[in-house]
C-alpha cells in the first residue's frame, strides 16, 4: 500500500497525474497489500500543521529542508476549526504524521501519557541547541511529566487588545488603560451606533479570551492553576464571582453588539468588522496581525492599533501578566521512521532564516536570537511591543482550552457561549467549569 | 425513492405470470458480489456500531468494554434528551413548512401551459446544489454584517439569526425548506399528473370551481404521494447533519444540537466514540422501525414472491 | 382539461419564485464582483464593475484538484454500482429460493440505515484497512450506501420484462448469462440510467464520508473544499460562492441535456 499512497500535496500538474494514477490503481483493486504503514518507505516524512495565513513560512522552511535532506518533508495542512479533532483521529493510525503542530500543555499531554510521542530528550542531548536556543518559559509549555515533547515552531501569541485607530480617533477616544476606560469607551462607541468590540462568538474561543484576561487581572494566575490541578472549589470563590460580574457588566453594556453569535473569527468575519470600521476593538491573539496583513493589507499597515489588556483596580493579578499561547510546537510521533531527519528538521526552528521569516509575517519567535532581528520585522514596532510585553510578563497563562485536555474543549466552549448569551449565570458557568475533566 | 417505486411497481404485479418450466434461471451466485460488498461496507460497520456502544473508546488507544456505561450516561444526559426533542421539532417543522408549498408547486407545475416549463426549470435549481453548497450559500447570505440582513436591517433587526434558539431553528427550517421543497414538488407533480382528467371534467360539469376541485379531487388523489413524501421527510429529518454542522455547529450553546450532530460531537470532538456509537444505534433503530413499518404497510417485500408465483 | 387557472397554486409558485430567485441572483452576482465591493456595497446591490477573477482564483486555490478528485470518486462509484447491481437485480427478479428473498429484504432494510449512523465504525474500518485519506476509502462506503436504492430502482425496471420474452430466449437454449446480456440489460436501460444518475449524485454531493475519512489537499473533494473554504475564508463570499457555482455546473449540464434521467435519479437521492 505504501507505494500507492497519494503523497502529493500540491496542485502542480505532475502531481495531479500522480494522484490520478494512484487513485486509478487503487480503484482497479491493486490494494491487496494494504496494511503496511503509509508514506515512510518512500523517503518522505509528513509534517502536519494548522492551516492558516502563517503556512507560508512553514512551506518555506520545508522547502529549505528539502534542498539538503534525502528524506523529503511533505507539509500537510488542516484548516483551523478541525485541526485538533483530525489530529486525534489519526495520531494512532498508520496515517499519523511524523511531526505535528500543537499548543503544548493539554493538547499533547493525553498523547504523551498514552506513549504515542517521542520524548525529545535524546535529541537534545545530542544537540543541546534544540533546548538552549529557546526561551525556557516557552519551551516548558511542551514538557509533560519532566520530558520534553515539543520544539517551538511559530511565534509567541500573547492576546492583545487590537483597535481601529481611525474609528477611535473619530470618536475622540484613546486606547483604554483601565477597565473603567474600556467601559466608558464602549458607551461612547455604542452611542455612535458602532459595535464597540468585534467578537467572533460563533467560534466560541474568542469569547474565552475575555474570561482568561479578566480572571487573571482579578484573581491572578493561581486561581486557574489550582482549578487545573484539580481543586474545583477555586471556581466558586469571591474572585471568580467578581470576574464573572465584570464580564456580565461588559456584555450587558452591549460591548459586543447583538450579533456576535453569528460572527466568526476563523472565516475572517470579526477581523473584517474591525478592518472596515464597523467595530473599534477586537481582543485577539497576536496572529490578528498576519490575518489582517493577508486579508486587509492597507488596514494592517496604517490603522491597526494594539495595546495590552486594561488593568483592573484592586485586582490581585499583575497588570503585566499576559494570556495566550506561549507558542506552537512541533511534536514527533514515536512511530516515525526518520528520527534523524526529524532532528535535522527541528534544528531549523532556531535558524536565522526561520526567525526572519516569522518576523516577516508579524509572528514573534521565542528563540534567544530573536532580539537581534526585531528590526527586520514586517512591523518592527509591533514586534518590539510584543517582545517587551512577553519578556516583562511575570505570568504567561496558556489559553484555557489548550491547558485542559482536548476532550474538555467542547464543554468549556459551550459554557463560555452560554454565559455570553445570558443563558447561564455566574453559578451556571462555575458549575460547568467544575464538571470539566482535567485528565 | 423507496416507497415511490413501491407505488409505481405495485401496479405491475399482474403482468408477471408463472414462467415456463424449461426456463434457465440465474443462480444465487449472481447476487454474491453485491451482497458481499454491502456486507463489508454497510452491515459490518453497522454491527460494529452496536459493539462499540458498549465500549469506551477515545479513538487513540484500543476500545475496551465498559458495559452499559455509555447508555446510563446518555439516559441522564440532558443534552441527549434535548437533542431528541430538537430532532423531532425540526422534522415536524420540515413537514409543516414543506408540504403545503410543495403540493401547490407540484400541482401548478403539473399543469399544461408552456411557460411553466421555463419557470419550473428555475424553481428546481436548488435541487442541483449539494447540501453542503446550500448550507454554505445560506451561511454567507445570512451573515449579520456582510449578508442580506446587514443590508435590510428593517427586516432582520441586528441580524443575529443564529444567536438564539428560535432564530437558529427558523434558519435550519428555512434552509431545509429551500433545499427540499423542489424534490417534494416533483413528487407531487408526478402524482398530480396521474390524477385522471375524467374526475375534473365531471366536477367541471357539476359546476365545481378550481378551489373546490383542488380540495375535493386533487388533494384526496394525492394521498399516496403525500405518504411517500412524508416518509422521506421523516427519514431526512432524523438524520439532519450537514446543515447543522455548517450553519450552527449545534449552537448557540447546545440549542440546535440534534441527535445526528450530537453523535458527531461526542465522537469526533469529545473523543468519546463509545457514547457516539450509542447515539448512532438509537438513530439506526428508529430509522429501521420506520422503514419496517413502511415495508409492512406497503407489502412490498412480498411482491417478489407474488410476481414470481412462488 | 381544467378550464380555469389554479390561483392558489399560482400564488404559491410566485412566492417560491421570489424565494429561489433572490438567492440565485445574489449567488450569481456575488461571484462576478470583488470581495471588497461585496462587503461594502452589500449582497443585493448590482455591482458597478463585473469581474471573472473569482473563478480564476478558485482554480488557483486548488479547485481543479478538488474537481478531479470528485470526478475520480464519482466515476469509480458509478463503476462499482454498474458492476454489482445489475447481476444482483437480475438474480432478485429471476432466481428461485428463499436465500434470494432474504437478500432482497436485507437490501430493503439497508434503505433505512442513515450513513451518519455508521461513521464512527466506518472510520475504524477504513483506518484499520489503511485506506484513511485515500480516495478509495471514500469510494467504497459511498458505493455501498448507494446499493439499496439502486437495487430497488433496477429490480423495479427489470420486473417490467415479461415472462414471454424469457421463455422465448429459453427455447433458443440461452444461458442465464446470455439472457442477461441480450435481454435483461437492453430492456432495462431506463433503470440503468436512473441508477447511474443516482449513484453519481450521491458521490458528487457526498460530504460526510470525505469529511471523516480524508484530510489532505490531495484527496479533497469539492464539497469538502467548500466546507474548508467556508471555515477558513468565509468572509470572502465571492470566492466561496464561485466555488459553489462551479460545483453545480456539471449537474446543471446534465439537467439541461438529460432532465428526465436526472429527475429520476434525484428522487432516489431524496429516498436516502
Amino acid at each position: 500500500m505504501g507505494s500507492l499512497r497519494v503523497t502529493v500535496h500540491n496542485s502542480a500538474t505532475r502531481n495531479r497525474f500522480a494522484a490520478v494514477a494512484a487513485a486509478t490503481a487503487l480503484v482497479l483493486g491493486l490494494t491487496s497489500a494494504c496494511g503496511s504503514s503509509g508514506g515512510s518507505n518512500s523517503g518522505t516524512m509528513h509534517v502536519l500543521v494548522y492551516g492558516d495565513a502563517a503556512n507560508k513560512v512553514e512551506k518555506q522552511i520545508v522547502d529549505t529542508f528539502n534542498k539538503t535532506s534525502k528524506v523529503k518533508a511533505v507539509l500537510d495542512t488542516i484548516p483551523g476549526a478541525d485541526y485538533q479533532q483530525k489530529l486525534n483521529t489519526i495520531i494512532n493510525t498508520p496515517q499519523a504524521p511524523d511531526i505535528f503542530f500543537n499548543w503544548g500543555g493539554g493538547s499533547i499531554a493525553p498523547f504523551a501519557k498514552k506513549n504515542l510521542l517521542l520524548p525529545l530528550d535524546d535529541m537534545i542531548a545530542k544537540d543541546p541547541g534544540l533546548k538552549s536556543n529557546f526561551l525556557p518559559s516557552v519551551f516548558n509549555t511542551a514538557v509533560v511529566d519532566g520530558k520534553s515533547y515539543g520544539v517551538p515552531m511559530r511565534g509567541t501569541q500573547p492576546v492583545l487588545l487590537f483597535n481601529n485607530k481611525k474609528v477611535l480617533a473619530s470618536a475622540g477616544l484613546s486606547v483604554p488603560r483601565t477597565w473603567d476606560d474600556l467601559i466608558n469607551d464602549v458607551k461612547v462607541l455604542k452611542a455612535k451606533g458602532l459595535t464597540p468590540i468585534a467578537l467572533g462568538g460563533g467560534d466560541q474561543w474568542p469569547s474565552l479570551m475575555w474570561f482568561e484576561y479578566v480572571f487573571d487581572r482579578v484573581a491572578g494566575p493561581d486561581l486557574f492553576q489550582k482549578a487545573l490541578a484539580g481543586d474545583k472549589s477555586a471556581w466558586a470563590g469571591p474572585d471568580s464571582q467578581k470576574a464573572l460580574g465584570m464580564l456580565k457588566q461588559l456584555i450587558d453594556a452591549g460591548a459586543f453588539g447583538g450579533s456576535f453569535d453569528s460572527v466568526k473569527y476563523t472565516d475572517g468575519g470579526s477581523p473584517a468588522l474591525l478592518a472596515k470600521g464597523k467595530a473599534a476593538f477586537e481582543l485577539m491573539g497576536s496572529w490578528e496581525y498576519s490575518t489582517q496583513q493577508s486579508n486587509n493589507p492597507d488596514f494592517a499597515k496604517n490603522d491597526l492599533g494594539y495595546s495590552a489588556f486594561p488593568t483592573v483596580s484592586g485586582g490581585k493579578g499583575d497588570p503585566k501578566d499576559v494570556v495566550g499561547n506561549t507558542n506552537n510546537f512541533y511534536s514527533v510521533v514515536k512511530k516515525t521512521r526518520h528520527p534523524d531527519a526529524v532532528a535535522a528538521f527541528l534544528k531549523l526552528m532556531y535558524s536565522d532564516e526561520f526567525v526572519k521569516a516569522q518576523l516577516g509575517i508579524g509572528n514573534l519567535p521565542t528563540t534567544t536570537n530573536t532580539a537581534n532581528f526585531l528590526s527586520t520585522s514586517a512591523s518592527p514596532d509591533y514586534s518590539q511591543f510584543q517582545f517587551d510585553l512577553v519578556k516583562a510578563a511575570p505570568s504567561f497563562q496558556l489559553s484555557w482550552d489548550q491547558a485542559y485536555p482536548p476532550a474538555a474543549a467542547t464543554p468549556l466552549h459551550t459554557a463560555v457561549q452560554k454565559f455570553f448569551d445570558g443563558k447561564s449565570d455566574a453559578n451556571g458557568f462555575i458549575q460547568a467549569m467544575q464538571s470539566l475533566s482535567n485528565s | 425513492m423507496s416507497s415511490l417505486s413501491l407505488a409505481a411497481v405495485s401496479g405491475r404485479r399482474v403482468k408477471a405470470r408463472r414462467a415456463g418450466v424449461g426456463v434457465t434461471r440465474p443462480g444465487f451466485a449472481w447476487a454474491i458480489p453485491a451482497t458481499l460488498f454491502f456486507l463489508l461496507f454497510a452491515i459490518l460497520p453497522l454491527a460494529l456500531v452496536a459493539v462499540l456502544s458498549f465500549t469506551s473508546w477515545d479513538g487513540v488507544t484500543a476500545p475496551h468494554f465498559n458495559g452499559l456505561a455509555n447508555w446510563t450516561k446518555l439516559i441522564h444526559d440532558p443534552v441527549m434528551t434535548q437533542s431528541i426533542w430538537l430532532t423531532l421539532v425540526l422534522t415536524v417543522l420540515g413537514i409543516v413548512t414543506q408540504t403545503p408549498i410543495s403540493i401547490l408547486l407540484g400541482v401548478w407545475a403539473a399543469g399544461p401551459q408552456r411557460n411553466r416549463a421555463v419557470l419550473s426549470a428555475i424553481f428546481f435549481v436548488p435541487l442541483l446544489l449539494s447540501a453542503t453548497a446550500v448550507s454554505v450559500l445560506w451561511r454567507a447570505l445570512l451573515d449579520p454584517n456582510f449578508g442580506i440582513p446587514g443590508q435590510l436591517p428593517s427586516l432582520f433587526g441586528n441580524g443575529n439569526l443564529l444567536g438564539s434558539q428560535a432564530g437558529s431553528i427558523a434558519v435550519l427550517t428555512f434552509v431545509g425548506m429551500w433545499q427540499f421543497t423542489p424534490l417534494h414538488a416533483l413528487l407531487y407533480q408526478g402524482g398530480a399528473r396521474a390524477v385522471p382528467q375524467v374526475l375534473y371534467q365531471a366536477a367541471a360539469i357539476d359546476g365545481a370551481g378550481t378551489v373546490r376541485q383542488f380540495f375535493h379531487i386533487t388533494l384526496p388523489q394525492l394521498r399516496n404521494t403525500m405518504i411517500t413524501s412524508m416518509i422521506l421527510m421523516v427519514v431526512g429529518g432524523l438524520t439532519t447533519f450537514d446543515t447543522v454542522l455548517i450553519l450552527t455547529q449545534g449552537g448557540p450553546g447546545t440549542d440546535t444540537t440534534v441527535s445526528a450532530y450530537y453523535m458527531y460531537e461526542q465522537g469526533f470532538k469529545e473523543y468519546d466514540f463509545g457514547a457516539g456509537s450509542a447515539i448512532a444505534l438509537v438513530l439506526v433503530v428508529v430509522a429501521t422501525l420506520i422503514s419496517l413499518a413502511v415495508v409492512r404497510l406497503s407489502g412490498y417485500d412480498k411482491m417478489r414472491s407474488t410476481a414470481e408465483g412462488i | 382539461m381544467r378550464q380555469r387557472p389554479n390561483y392558489l397554486a399560482g400564488l404559491g409558485s410566485l412566492i417560491w419564485l421570489a424565494l429561489v430567485g433572490l438567492p440565485l441572483y445574489v449567488l450569481l452576482i456575488a461571484t462576478l464582483r470583488t470581495t471588497s465591493n461585496y462587503s461594502s456595497q452589500g449582497p443585493l446591490s448590482f455591482p458597478s464593475q463585473l469581474t471573472l477573477s473569482n473563478y480564476f482564483n478558485a482554480f488557483s486555490n486548488g479547485f481543479g484538484q478538488d474537481f478531479l478528485n470528485t470526478l475520480i470518486v464519482t466515476v469509480s462509484v458509478v463503476g462499482i454500482v454498474l458492476v454489482v447491481v445489475p447481476p444482483l437485480a437480475y438474480a432478485i427478479v429471476r432466481a428461485q429460493g428463499r436465500t434470494i428473498t432474504v437478500v432482497f429484504r436485507f437490501f430493503l432494510l439497508g434503505l433505512a440505515i442513515p450513513a451518519q449512523a455508521v461513521i464512527v465504525p466506518m472510520f475504524y474500518v477504513i483506518s484499520q484497512a489503511g485506506l484513511y485519506d485515500h480516495l478509495i476509502g471514500v469510494i467504497l462506503p459511498t458505493a455501498a450506501f448507494s446499493l439499496p436504492v439502486c437495487t430497488l430502482v433496477l429490480t423495479g425496471a427489470m420486473r417490467d420484462i415479461t415472462p414471454d420474452l424469457y421463455e422465448a430466449m429459453a427455447m433458443d437454449g440461452a444461458s442465464p448469462r446470455r439472457v442477461f446480456r441480450q435481454l435483461v440489460l437492453p430492456l432495462s436501460k431506463g433503470g440503468l440510467s436512473s441508477i447511474v444518475v443516482f449513484s453519481a449524485l450521491q458521490a458528487w454531493n457526498g460530504f460526510l464520508f470525505p469529511l471523516i475519512l480524508t484530510q489532505s489537499d490531495s484527496t479533497k473533494v469539492i464539497t469538502l473544499g467548500l466546507y474548508n473554504f467556508q471555515t477558513e475564508h468565509g468572509v470572502d463570499v465571492p470566492g466561496l460562492l464561485s466555488a459553489v457555482v462551479l460545483s453545480m455546473l456539471p449537474i446543471f449540464v446534465v439537467y439541461l441535456f438529460a432532465r428526465r434521467a436526472l429527475v429520476q435519479g434525484l428522487m432516489g437521492v431524496g429516498g436516502k
